[in-house]
């Protein structure tokens, strides 16, 4: 019997393989014109929803910003950018559904995916549908090697996460025993975990312990417990926000006193909520200050201001970056433009003439001066290293950059 | 010992969240003998009510961005106010999920599904309402207490003490109440044969209802007490609580009221004997020795034998 109905099913499982397998290779969407109706078409994919929605909204208002920027002073060459966000969930079957979804779509470039974990798996999408990926806030080593479609402007943790090492040393010389935790099911964690370990020892600062959290961890009594026992005076973490900030938190009221260092994943001021005072004194190595007194920095900070909550407001890190990977677009959009007008080209002429252009492109950003690699990887010369200074209630603070 | 002691500690801190979870389960189970899926969504409405009543803010995602109830109650009475509510809603949910059901004598598996469709209807209108964001109740909220408290050589938060505390009261309420009172032997006779119970003079209906409402209730007291402990990560808080305490119900043996206390403990501690640096295997662990028990005795450890049919 079950023979039979398998012979009765083969023509349709045969029928829906070839469809499957012409979704796959076939995007005749890319060999028409640039649908310029609305706009110059330019997809978003950040996580909005799930653990890593803390980042998706600082990074929701630098892209707004930077739209508003861009289309302010012209557009691309007269015409009106159209930014098209999409939820990508924060893990990477919602990334993949999302890229995709914009893709069909005929966006030109994609800005996205927030977490690295989501790029190594919705990345390959866009390489192989030849696509512009701007990553504003990947981190993890590895991204635009993914492909020859795959940029970030968001520096790799190797260049940044030792920088809190040594400024954590100059703070306190007689630290001797450093503890470690990270995430091991997370790209990032796992990736920037490596580098902090390997700055610690080359400080001669063997980790005492190593310590592997899950990214949905909530309760971490047994590793805290198992950490302190090692009494360590430096704890460093490569974790998430929300896993991470429950951490600390835990590892506060758990009685350590000594100082901690975290890596990029804590690097927005939606932590304060989840370890509240228990925030005060971290130290976090930053990819942007709000005191860089550059032009575009001037500009980005005063439209921040005027947006999200008056004068004293600092953007976060995940915004700036954001907004640069966004004016990053526009740009190159504009130079390709006006070298080869948009209504000549093809999706996909677009789309591979655009990366080259991206490329090329130097840009005065609020992170500073940035360029690329020619494999896409950011090219950027200042770094900094903040410490949270908590508001006396608990509820709010501030990264305020360490001299 | 001070090592055992601390992972005594440890275990018993999870294994109580893990029992107040699963209890909801086994009393839904226990009378309709099907899996309430919306208990998770439940849970996480517990931790969202204490947070609000507490005076919490809703952040700036959401219909709700902002908005903020004009009066902050203190944890200690906003936790049982969150309780009543959440047992409120798993009223609605029996109402709309299992009660038409019933009625028509659909497959209990139905109720199993359209509870699932339930939980993910809350989950979203959570969503909906207060945005994807996270929440933390204050730190500040258990007053004057220290933030840890030392047993011996061991440490443990004040708030995990709190848990392990209200999991044994509530536990040894609800086992009063069902051996030692008149609606909770009505409850035991429904579990073992509603349509006999309804013949003996016993509303069944009501029964139900009572099994629900408490089983909310305990969801919100477990989801607010959790929420204290480790902040409400999102709308989706619940949902890894869930699978644990489906766990913790199995492994007990379903619908047995000391087994799910006895395998959230079991779980609780099979996690804390991970070596902390294999911590990030723990459920691995957990559910392996799950798996293995289950192979030994399938009824679950308190759990009554299936009987053979002919």
């Amino acid at each position: 019997m079950a023979p039979r109905r398998l012979q009765r099913l083969g023509p349709w499982l045969a029928l829906l393989a070839a469809g499957l397998g012409l979704t796959a290779c076939s995007d005749p969407s890319a060999n028409q014109p640039i649908n310029l109706a609305q706009g110059v078409p330019v997809g978003a994919v950040l996580a909005l929803t799930g653990n890593a929605n803390v980042y998706g909204q600082d990074q929701r208002t630098g892209l707004n910003l930077a739209l508003a920027a861009i289309n302010g002073s012209g557009g691309i060459n007269g015409k009106p950018m159209a930014l098209r966000l999409e939820d990508g969930g924060s893990d990477e079957p919602a990334a993949n559904a999302a890229f995709t979804l914009q893709i069909n779509r005929g966006v030109l470039a994609l800005v996205g995916p927030t977490l690295s974990q989501q790029a190594f798996s919705a990345d390959p999408i866009a390489q192989r549908r030849g696509v512009p990926v701007v990553a504003p806030s990947n981190t993890a080593t590895g991204i635009p090697q993914i492909g020859h479609f795959i940029s970030r402007v968001s520096a790799q943790s190797s260049v940044i996460a030792p920088l809190s090492i040594g400024k954590a040393l100059a703070l306190q010389p007689s630290i001797k025993r450093a503890a470690v935790f990270f995430a091991q099911d997370d790209a990032y964690s796992t990736a920037e975990t490596v580098i902090f370990q390997k700055a610690l020892t080359a400080k001669g600062l063997k980790p005492v312990t190593v310590q592997r959290t899950q990214l949905n961890d909530q309760d971490f009594q047994n590793q805290i417990t198992a950490a302190l026992q090692q009494k360590p005076d430096l704890i460093v973490l490569s974790l998430q926000a929300m896993d991470g900030g429950n951490l600390i938190r835990q590892l506060r009221e758990l009685g350590y006193t000594g100082m901690i260092v975290v890596g990029n994943g804590m690097n927005t001021p939606n932590i304060y909520p989840i370890c509240q005072r228990y925030c005060d004194g971290i130290l976090i190595a930053q990819a942007y200050s709000p005191e860089l007194a550059t032009p575009a920095n001037r500009a980005f900070l005063k439209a921040f201001q005027a947006n999200q909550g008056g004068a004293s407001a600092t953007p976060p890190q995940l915004t700036a970056q954001a907004f640069t990977a966004l004016q990053v677009v526009g740009e190159a959009l504009k130079r390709l433009d006006a070298k080869t007008p948009l209504t000549t080209l093809t999706v996909a002429q677009a789309r591979t003439a655009l990366m080259a252009e991206i490329l090329k492109g130097q840009y005065q950003t609020p992170l500073g001066t940035i360029n690329f690699t020619p494999e896409g990887e950011v090219i950027q010369k200042q770094f900094f290293v903040a410490q949270v200074k908590m508001n006396p209630d608990g509820r709010a603070g501030r990264f305020a950059l360490l001299p | 010992m001070d090592d055992l002691l601390q992972i005594l500690l440890n275990g018993l801190s999870v294994g109580a969240v893990y029992a107040l979870f699963a209890l909801g389960y086994t009393l839904v189970f226990s009378v309709l003998g099907v899996i309430n899926f919306a208990h998770g969504a439940i849970f996480t409405l517990g931790a969202y009510f204490t947070y609000l009543l507490i005076g919490g803010g809703v952040g700036s995602n959401g219909l709700l961005a902002g908005f903020q109830l004009p009066v902050a109650l203190p944890f200690w009475l906003a936790l049982p106010i969150a309780g009543l509510l959440s047992g409120a809603v798993a009223l609605g949910v029996e109402r709309v999920a299992f009660r038409p059901l019933r009625k028509r004598n659909a497959d209990p598996l139905l109720a199993l599904i359209t509870s699932l469709g339930a939980g993910v209807i809350l989950v979203n209108l959570i969503q909906l309402l207060m945005g994807a964001e996270s929440h933390s109740i204050p730190t500040g909220s258990l007053g004057s207490l220290p933030a840890a408290l030392s047993f011996g050589g061991a440490r443990i938060r004040t708030v995990q003490v709190l848990l392990l505390a209200v999991s044994t009261v509530l536990v040894g309420l609800l086992t009063a109440w069902i051996d030692g009172t008149r609606s909770g032997k009505g409850l035991q006779a429904v579990s073992e044969d509603p349509v006999t119970a309804q013949l003996l003079g016993i509303n069944s209906g009501q029964m139900i209802q009572i099994a629900f409402g408490l089983s909310g209730f305990l969801a919100g007291i477990a989801g607010g007490l959790v929420g204290l402990s480790v902040s409400i990560a999102g709308p989706y808080f619940g949902i890894g609580y869930g699978i644990k305490g489906l766990g913790v119900l199995v492994l007990g043996g379903l619908g047995s009221v000391p087994g799910a206390v006895l395998g959230g403990l079991i779980i609780g501690l099979a996690e804390a004997l991970v070596p902390s640096d294999l911590s990030g295997y723990k459920d691995a662990v957990a559910f392996g020795f799950l798996f293995l028990m289950l192979l030994v005795r399938p009824q679950g450890l308190l759990g009554k034998p299936l009987p053979n049919k002919v």
